[in-house]
């Protein structure tokens, strides 16, 4: 694959970030909707950074289960805190990579001298999900409104069943297949042998790598408590592979069956955001720099048609990132892989050490190679966390900005984060 | 002086019932009493659900009005007493102050005092003032004044000149625009405990001489305010006065000016242009 060296030019620098704790579905969180989630944490950031009354560049953000009304979710969550009401602020939305790649473009506007500084980040309920009528009863009351005519409004409400009282549940599914994410994966996990013991200590060490950066303060910083939350209410730091060992499978059938939900996220509630700048803009401040997001890469896959797992893209776009950068996959201090499930990260892990995978599918000459364990994850992801959809990209690129700077300068880490959709989003940091 | 320290908010519904049955025969000075409740945990549900009803997001500090609610059941309990001097039924509520000394977290144990103070001349009958005060920790938190205005009372002897008028600048018309809808008074009772009759529907606002239910003015207080989040100081005076009553459904405009770093706001009748609610934000 050709590829071309970009001009090493402006990079936008990570200065911090803040999340609120994340909750599990229908508890602490469950009559907050995103735009109070989002908002209550801008106000954090705010608060964090001095920005108060400060109009910054722009806040892109997003939710990946969103209600209709919700259509200027971001800029309504401005309006609503304590940033300028003159900051411009729009929406994306990428699935599980909303907030990820809602940081890449924040970055690169900075990069590119658009804006000075930006606030990326992200939010997610499924507690106060968007239910829709249902399909049926939709199309009923869309002919109703446009009936010109007593007989046509009653020709239209002839289609009126009580079966149509039952809304439409957002689902955790993927359209095209019907399948559940967990079920995606558990077909992965099959196709590259991923056992349910290296499922299980991954789980194991997610919750005591967050527990244990709880214990030393590090995400004191990181974290303003919410609703009576001061940690991530699905965190176990007492997990152990006996307790995970009781847990029955719940995706993939038959005996051989891994994944269960201990070594699946949860459905969580929460919201993160991340501030970006450029240097001059932090030096004026007085901020210090933690990192500079180096470069990005999105892929996709095909996995409906083409043979490969749904949560296997951020494997296609690593490549092509360390490529242009001319990184070795060992290049890294820190892994950051979005522990979707764990059979998701060891399958990718797996995909990278695989000799014909990286020839065949990546077209490689040689594999990318396996990577020090010790540095993947070291203080906890999703498994441990909970994972709000577009939250996660933000919780990440702030926690790892944050452990590059307390490492030194010059040091780098990888984030790798798969999405729905057979979509990935990859990003490079540095200090 | 003596304080009553009550384990639980008294049921205002009984309280309304109680005042009505013994409105008739009273007079006489205000009473010493006070009513106090001791380490009240807020209930994060009924903060959610008064939030959603006046619009406030669900942030990790209470509504800035939010105390009010929690304070008012023991004013009703004050002024339904029979040693209260002037009935409750046909009370107006004609102004509200609110200091809050700083933001109150959903988790901090409060303890709560009322009072009743200023009984005062009126042109058009005599006001009193019920207070309170809200802490935390042994420190104060919260203040509230509400001032109510009794038709045709009258104050004692030597009384003071009430003190209604809110120093507020006329504001141009607002674009912000609220349709109030006819059960607005209904959804804020559920929330509020309000559940003063006037408010509820046309028929029992009726009984009471009102041509249709009124919107509760702490409730268009709070949809003000709530209109105002993130811009509010955490340490601030909100004074207003109640004007027109606001009845339902109505189509209203809310105005605001920046002052200083405070406000100025008016709530507005898109037909009559009347005002039903002036009033100032002003940091503490």
């Amino acid at each position: 694959m050709a590829t071309t060296r970009p001009v090493p030019g402006r990079r936008a620098a990570v200065i911090g970030g803040n999340r609120i704790p994340f909750a599990r579905s229908n508890s602490a969180y469950a009559q907050a909707s995103n735009q109070d989630m989002l908002t209550a944490t801008l106000d954090g950031l705010v608060a964090r950074f001095g920005l108060q009354g400060e109009q910054v560049g722009e806040v892109v953000a997003g939710a990946v289960l969103k209600h209709a009304r919700d259509f200027n979710l971001t800029r309504e969550a401005v309006l609503g805190s304590r940033l300028s009401a003159a900051t411009p602020a729009y929406d994306v939305q990428q699935a599980c990579g909303t907030g990820l790649e809602a940081a890449v473009l924040v970055a690169n506007k900075i990069a590119l001298g658009q804006i000075e500084s930006g606030i990326a980040g992200g939010t997610d309920t499924t507690s106060d999900a968007p239910l829709a009528v249902n399909e049926d009863l939709r199309r009923v009351l869309i002919q109703l409104n446009s009936a010109k005519t007593l007989g046509d409004r009653l020709k239209a409400l002839r289609g009126l069943r009580p079966g149509q009282l039952a809304p439409e549940i957002p689902r955790n599914a993927e359209p095209r297949t019907g399948l559940a994410m967990g079920d995606h994966a558990a077909i992965t996990a099959k196709e590259w042998e991923i056992g349910r013991e290296e499922q299980d200590e991954l789980t194991v060490r997610s919750h005591q790598n967050l527990a244990a950066a709880y214990d030393r303060g590090f995400f004191d910083d990181l974290v303003t408590p919410y609703l009576g939350l001061t940690r991530d209410q699905n965190l176990r730091p007492d997990s152990s592979m006996e307790k995970l060992a009781t847990l029955k499978p719940v995706f993939g059938e038959g005996p051989d069956a891994t994944m269960t939900a201990g070594n699946s996220t949860p459905l969580t509630d929460g919201a993160s955001a991340v501030l970006l700048a450029s240097d001059e803009w932090a030096a004026e401040r007085g901020l210090p720099v933690l990192a500079h997001l180096v470069d990005a890469q999105t892929a996709a896959v095909d996995y409906v048609h083409g043979g490969e797992g749904l949560l296997m893209a951020p494997a296609y776009a690593v490549p092509v990132m360390l490529a242009r950068q001319g990184l070795t996959l060992q290049d890294f201090d820190f892994y950051e892989i979005h522990e979707a499930f764990a059979s998701t990260v060891l399958a990718t892990m797996k995909a990278w050490e695989d000799p014909s995978f990286c020839k065949e599918r990546l077209g490689l000459d040689a594999p990318l190679g396996s990577i020090d364990r010790s540095k993947l994850n070291v203080n906890g992801s999703s498994l441990a966390a909970g994972h709000p959809f577009a939250a996660t990209g933000g919780r990440i690129v702030a926690m790892l900005a944050k452990m590059l700077h307390e490492a030194g300068p010059g040091r780098r880490g990888l984030i790798s984060i798969c999405a729905a959709g057979g979509q990935g989003v990859v990003a490079i940091l540095e200090s | 002086m003596g304080t009553t320290v009550l384990d639980a908010p008294p049921s205002m519904a009984a309280l309304f019932a109680r005042a009505a049955l013994t409105a008739r025969g009273r007079g006489g000075d205000l009473p010493d009493a006070r009513l106090a409740r001791r380490g009240v945990a807020v209930d994060p549900a009924e903060v959610a659900a008064y939030a959603r009803v006046c619009r406030f997001p669900l942030a990790d500090t209470l509504p800035v009005t939010y105390p009010h609610v929690l304070t008012f059941p023991l004013q009703v309990a004050l002024m339904a007493d029979r040693g209260f001097p002037l009935a409750l039924p046909g009370l107006v509520h004609v102004r509200n102050r609110i200091e809050q000394l700083r933001a109150i977290g959903p988790g901090e144990s409060l303890d709560l005092e009322v009072w009743a103070e200023r009984f005062a001349r009126h042109r058009s009958g005599a006001t009193v003032d019920l207070c309170a005060s809200v802490s935390a920790g042994g420190a104060e938190v919260w203040r509230g004044r509400s001032t109510y205005l009794a038709r045709g009372a009258s104050a004692p002897e030597g009384a003071p000149e009430a003190d209604v008028e809110v120093d507020a600048a006329d504001l141009a018309p607002g674009t912000i625009t609220w349709r109030v809808p006819d059960d607005a008074g209904r959804r804020y009772a559920t929330v509020s405990g309000d559940v003063n009759p006037i408010h509820l529907s046309g028929l029992t606002a009726k009984a009471f001489g009102y041509k249709r239910a009124i919107a509760h003015g702490m409730w268009v207080k709070a949809r003000a305010l709530a209109a105002l989040t993130g811009r509010l100081p955490d340490a601030a005076t909100v004074d207003v006065g109640f004007r027109k009553p606001l009845f339902l459904p109505s189509t209203v405009t809310l105005a605001t000016a920046p002052r200083g770093s405070g406000w100025d706001l008016a709530v507005r009748n898109v037909k009559s242009g009347a005002d039903h609610l002036v009033g100032v934000v002003r940091p503490l």
